[in-house]
């Protein structure tokens, strides 16, 4: 059989490619992109329709130990958002945090084909994968929380640097990790060990280490840069939610020094205002910065209204929210590297602060003058769920709909930001730029978020519709690797994806010092824990550069 | 020792919810049996040295010897013919056998339960009203200076809960170990675990909940009535004092075990100390944790949920997931008679569940897999023996924490493993509904 | 219209089309056609029910029901009369109109409901008025009204309406409970009132009470009076000492707000 496709007529978007809504075919063999297919190869006529590489998310929870605890947590809130089975496509369940057949295809069927859980603590890797394993269609990898690694701590503290990036490349070899992800670099050893106390200033000390946050970050940053990580350090800011945090934000891209750094969910950290008032949007000043400085980027972490679920590794911030909703709460501690914190959410227009949020997410957008370097997330589900892409595209697309929606929010909040003022519209290009082109180029994944020859055949087609959102809800074609998972509105096939994991060069003699640590500091035996080849089904070594 | 006996060294016992991972397996040089299990305790030592590979039949039909794919054709020939499958154990097998079990009841619209709702069912539904604060055992063995235990008896059900994880260990916060730790005990009467406790509250049966709730009242400075003493006979005097300990302490832990999810109150005892160990992180670092039973009931609980959404008790006969503890949980589901057709996997139902259910069990057709015969597997229509896991399948399991494991198995089996078995069924069973794989060429 | 069971279903039968909205303008024959779920048979109702169109928009139904679940679920309007036992789930998320069932009824009596009226002459099981697991709301409105006893976790986390117990109650009657009334004419299981914010529980038994709640006063409440005069009109048997008698009142759950109020027969 052959597995040649042919897409003519579509309006296509490839921004990596220069293509800006060119009719144009696209060819497909053996699950990549070619110059041309016999001419008997089946063929999609596209008349009408909109042809993009399928969308990445750089960032979003959607496997592992805290994503399922959250789905065990909340019965209540998934049972009226089922989804039934489908020949062989297995049941599940939505809400904010569906299950994991469900995330897949929910996933593909807004035409997104790669999807990376951000936060995962190593310990919990092998839990991680099983799920992703059940996360069907899209490819995707996880990011492994380095940043209270108490072995790494201890390393960075005696300034023992070199040792310092070796255990971060075993780390990420071991846990089968993608990047590294930072959050709230330092804060856990105050939460466990000192009352449920936190860290606010990145030069206070942390307790019980010679240590600041800036040190953490700084070697992160660092580390990631000189094992020629795709992906660079990937950061969740100290002071997450706190008013007047922005300044924090600031100062953890400075640290970088020029060198490369991907902030998250930006829009919880630009806030101004003093610690425990209302906040206000500094995302002019955020913005100002990232535009000034070309080794940043981020991800905007939209707040979307409707039901959320706070879901962090910060578990000193969903403490504190805890305490102003009085919702039920969850704490899981990961010895010696994570914390971890859960609570149902909703965010309501007429909320001040939730308002506020909104806008400063949408000015983030809006304000950026690199679309390459502010790319789309809602930091699934802490800012909504990513079945709110749609929306979110269609208020950068459409600056009447923009006005209408705030409209209804919180009049308070959206006139202290400059939302109002923002007449741009986002062009088709720029969608294909944020939700596909740029986390992949961030991501380093060259073969992803393009159309070009050599890719992978990862693409969507859409209806040609005015109506953005009703737009990007259903995508009529979803080809992932060059195989249908939709066609004509109507799932086709059942297939898994790629788990996309990095392999950096390592000095074994490392693993001579870490064996120690781990009789000390673990209860599982130094070699249960490193994660076999053979445990991932389908995988794929995203290279690394190597060390210059 | 022969020399060609082979060593398994950071095996993995999976009798309790321990899943210690340090052990060192000696397997004898026919590959038969284990001569020798070092650092387990005297569970996982019989559990080791005890398994020997039986010469069962593969497989029985009606009580008749049967091929192995004669008994996957009956199998799923009875799932198929029945309006109200109900798939229930679990706890005891790899996490690739329960996807393949909550996979078949997907593709039945049929109902999966686990032994969970038989043992912390009620933990899990307390979480659901009211959350938890958790950590991995290891935050516990590093920094745990106060240390309880609730209606549990660790040092004979998990041997060695007290030496890796919870009292004993040295570490870098508690250079001094049990020295350097306050160990606290609540139960209905004296047991070996007890024993070593520095403090033991021995209340009156059936009064746990009122006692949390007095505890509750006292770390949150609330108004509460002194009959609480005469009630559970504990003074207020010494529950003032355990809970100023309880407040001052720097990381505290509280387990629990089926001595407070079972009894009366169930689910709102678990909740009651669920919410007091939330109640206390207004004042210091407290975490609890269930102390599971069985090798991989964790993990029973993960692949429900991350599959379907909900934990334990899952129906799917509108062809999606439903959850409803006390509705499609296993023991109700055949109490009041409503399955047509039961598949046990690693468990044994005609041993410990009501009379009524187990009286229902005999007039349906019931499938089981097992290593073993069970009571269960007596009255099978079809009944697999399948190999044990952990000793001889590899695969996936989850500590009583959640953390996951890899097996290192010892030696092979004549058996299948469960995965195999229930695969085979699955596959079975999607022929015979025309459940396919949709993969078309593509249209021109 | 008119249902009587021909064929016991033999595991639960799912019949939330047995509701006055699903069967107002449609034809015996459409009636007769509707989906029945029987464990994970799609059936008809005809299946199971013969079914007589007797020109009344009031919907009987004869027989062993306590298998069949779900009957009047989402109901808004009109009434419906079982004659004999009901299974689980009875008016679930029922917003209003009429169920009346002259035998025993299941666990999740009313689950959910914001208006209406349920009345079961029998016994019904655990969680009349309550709302799902993970969930803090239970019944915001409407009233359930249950001659005979009912078992555990009456009312959690209600927040509305009235729940009426003529014999006794289970465990935690009024667990959770935001606001509203629960009046039991026998005795309280143990720990009425766990966790409660607000809201009323009225017993003419005495009870032991969580350590939580403390006593104000004895005293002899008039809206009790009206209540229970209400109740009367509803068919039970007050005792006059009931309807004149003073009443312990509690304060609880001080866990919580302490705004919630045990009442309690005193002399």
């Amino acid at each position: 059989m052959s597995s040649a496709i042919r897409i003519k007529n579509g309006k296509v978007y490839d921004p990596l490619n220069g293509i800006d809504g060119e009719i144009k075919e696209i060819c497909v063999q053996d699950g990549k992109i070619v110059d041309s297919v016999p001419d008997d190869s089946p063929c999609i006529d596209a008349h009408g329709m909109v042809v993009l590489p399928g969308g990445v998310d750089i960032h979003c929870h959607i496997a592992g130990h805290k994503v399922n605890l959250a789905r065990k947590f909340m019965p209540e809130n998934k049972r009226h958002d089922v989804s039934p089975r489908v020949n062989e496509l297995r049941s599940g369940t939505g809400g904010s945090v569906p299950s994991t057949f469900t995330t897949g295809y929910r996933y593909a069927t807004l035409g997104y084909t790669t999807a990376m859980e951000a936060a995962v603590p190593p310990l919990g890797a092998r839990h991680t994968i099983e799920e992703l394993h059940d996360t069907p269609v899209i490819d995707k990898g996880f990011y492994i929380l380095l940043a209270n690694n108490v072995c790494l701590n201890q390393l960075l503290e005696k300034g023992r640097m070199e040792e310092f990036r070796e255990a971060v490349a075993w780390w990420l070899n071991a846990a089968k990790g993608y990047g590294v992800k930072l959050v709230n670099p330092g804060g856990d050893e105050p939460w466990k060990g000192h009352k449920n106390s936190n860290v606010h200033d990145l030069d206070e000390q942390i307790r019980g280490f010679d240590l600041t946050p800036r040190k953490i970050i700084k070697a992160l940053i660092d580390a990631t840069n000189d094992l020629g990580l795709p992906h660079p350090a990937h950061i969740h800011c100290n002071n997450l939610g706190h008013s007047g945090n922005y300044t924090t934000t600031i100062e953890t891209m400075k640290t970088a020094e020029g060198r490369r750094v991907h902030i998250t969910h930006i829009q919880f950290h630009s806030y101004g205002g003093e610690v425990g008032k209302n906040p206000t949007s500094k995302a002019k000043e955020i913005s100002d910065f990232i535009n000034n400085n070309p080794n940043v980027s981020a991800d905007v972490g939209q707040v979307m209204f409707g039901e959320a679920t706070i879901m962090t590794g910060d578990a000193p911030l969903t403490w504190q929210l805890r305490n102003m909703t009085n919702k039920k709460w969850i704490n899981a501690d990961t010895e010696c590297e994570s914390g971890c914190g859960i609570l149902p959410f909703s965010y309501q227009e007429h909320i001040y602060t939730h308002a506020l949020q909104w806008a400063i997410g949408l000015e983030l957008f809006l304000m950026a003058k690199d679309p390459w370097r502010m790319v789309l997330s809602t930091d699934h589900p802490n800012g909504g769920s990513f079945m709110n892409y749609p929306k979110l595209i269609r208020l950068l697309m459409d600056k009447q709909f923009r006005k209408e929606q705030a409209a209804l929010a919180n009049q308070k909040a959206i006139n202290s930001t400059s939302l109002l003022d923002l007449e741009r519209e986002m062009s088709m290009y720029e969608i294909a730029i944020i939700s596909r082109a740029a986390p992949a180029k961030l991501l380093g994944l060259t073969h992803k978020g393009h159309l070009g020859v050599g890719g992978d055949a990862d693409i969507t087609i859409y209806d040609d519709q005015e109506d953005k959102e009703a737009m990007f809800n259903a995508a009529r074609y979803v080809i992932k690797s060059g195989k249908f998972f939709i066609k004509d509105y109507e799932f086709c096939s059942d297939f898994q994806g790629r788990i996309l994991h990095v392999e950096p060069e390592y000095d074994h003699a490392i693993t001579q010092k870490l064996r120690p640590f781990f009789e000390d500091y673990y209860t599982i035996q130094f070699d249960n824990y490193p994660i076999a080849d053979s445990y991932i089904h389908d995988g794929e070594v995203v290279p690394t550069k190597s060390l210059s | 020792m022969s020399g060609s006996s082979k060593v398994i060294e950071n095996a993995i016992c999976t009798f309790c919810g321990c899943v210690c991972d340090d052990i060192e397996l000696t397997v004898d040089s026919g590959g038969k049996y284990i001569t020798q299990a070092k650092n387990a305790c005297v569970l996982g030592k019989s559990w080791f040295l005890e398994h020997k590979v039986e010469d069962f039949p593969v497989a029985l039909i009606d009580g008749k010897e049967a091929s192995l794919e004669e008994a996957v054709e009956a199998a799923a020939q009875v799932f198929v013919n029945a309006k109200f499958p109900t798939i229930y154990g679990l706890s005891d097998t790899t996490c690739e056998a329960q996807k393949e079990a909550v996979a078949i009841a997907d593709y039945l619209n049929g109902n999966i339960d686990t032994t969970t709702s038989v043992c912390h069912g009620p933990t899990g539904m307390a979480f659901q009203g009211v959350g938890e604060s958790t950590a991995s055992l290891g935050e516990i063995k590093n920094r745990a200076d106060f240390v309880m235990y609730w209606g549990g008896n660790p040092a004979e059900a998990h041997p060695r809960h007290f030496e890796r994880y919870a009292v004993n260990p040295k570490s870098h916060w508690l250079p001094n170990g049990k020295e350097d730790r306050t160990i606290a005990m609540v139960d209905i009467r004296p047991t070996q675990s007890s024993m070593i406790a520095d403090i033991f509250l021995q209340i009156k049966p059936g009064s746990d909940f009122e006692l949390l709730w007095a505890m509750r009242a006292l770390v949150k400075g609330r108004a509460f009535d002194r009959s609480v003493e005469e009630r559970t006979g504990i003074s207020l005097d010494r529950l003032e004092a355990l809970v100023q300990q309880m407040k001052d302490c720097q990381f505290g832990v509280l387990f629990f075990g089926m001595g407070l999810t079972m009894t009366r109150g169930r689910h709102f005892n678990a909740g009651a100390l669920l919410q007091l160990v939330t109640d206390l992180n207004d004042f210091t670092h407290f975490v609890s944790l269930p102390t599971r039973g069985h090798g991989n009931v964790t993990g029973a609980d993960n692949v429900v949920s991350w599959q379907t959404g909900y934990p334990f008790g899952v129906n799917f006969n509108r062809g999606y997931p439903r959850f409803n503890p006390g509705e499609f949980t296993t023991a109700d589901v055949l109490g009041r008679g409503e399955a047509d057709a039961l598949c046990v996997i690693a468990s044994d139902p005609g041993s410990n569940f009501s009379a009524k259910a187990i009286e229902h069990i005999k007039s349906i057709p019931v499938i089981t897999l097992d290593p073993k015969p069970t009571v269960t597997s007596q009255h099978a229509k079809v009944a697999f023996t399948t190999a044990t896991y952990g000793i001889n399948v590899p695969g996936t399991v989850y500590r009583m924490d959640n953390v996951p494991l890899s097996l290192r198995p010892a030696f092979d089996s004549p058996f299948p493993s469960d995965e195999m078995v229930l695969r085979a069924i699955k596959e079975r069973i999607c022929e015979l509904r025309g459940i396919t794989s949709n993969h078309k060429p593509v249209a021109a | 219209m008119k249902l009587s069971l021909h064929t016991l279903p033999t595991v639960p039968l799912e019949a939330e089309v047995i509701c006055p909205d699903k069967f107002i303008g449609n034809s015996l024959d459409a009636i007769s056609a509707m989906t029945v779920m029987h464990g994970n048979q799609a059936c008809s109702l005809a299946d199971f029910f013969t079914l007589t169109d007797d020109g009344l928009e009031t919907i009987e139904v004869d027989g062993d029901l306590s298998k069949v679940k779900l009957i009047g679920s989402e109901m808004t309007q009109g009434k419906i009369i079982i004659k004999g036992s009901v299974g689980a789930h009875l008016g679930a998320l029922m917003t209003g109109g009429e169920i009346l069932v002259t035998g025993n009824a299941e666990d999740w009596v009313g689950r959910e409901i914001s208006g209406g009226r349920i009345v079961i002459k029998g016994d019904a099981g655990h969680l009349v008025g309550s709302g799902v697991r993970g969930s803090d709301t239970g019944i915001q409105g409407g009233e359930i009204i249950i001659h005979g006893n009912a078992k555990n976790e009456v009312g959690n986390g209600m927040r509305r309406g009235l729940i009426v117990i003529g014999g006794n109650s289970g465990d935690f009657t009024g667990v959770n409970m935001k606001a509203g009334t629960i009046m039991v004419l026998g005795q309280l299981g143990q720990r009425p009132g766990a966790s409660m914010v607000r809201g009323t529980i009225f017993s003419t038994q005495s009870a032991q009470l969580l350590p939580t709640f403390t006593y104000n006063t004895t005293y002899k409440p008039t809206f009790l009076k009206r209540y229970l005069i209400y109740i009367k009109k509803l068919g039970f048997t007050i005792d006059d000492a009931y309807l004149n008698g003073k009443y312990q009142s509690w304060s609880g759950d001080s866990l919580e707000l302490n705004k919630g109020e045990i009442l309690l027969f005193a002399e």
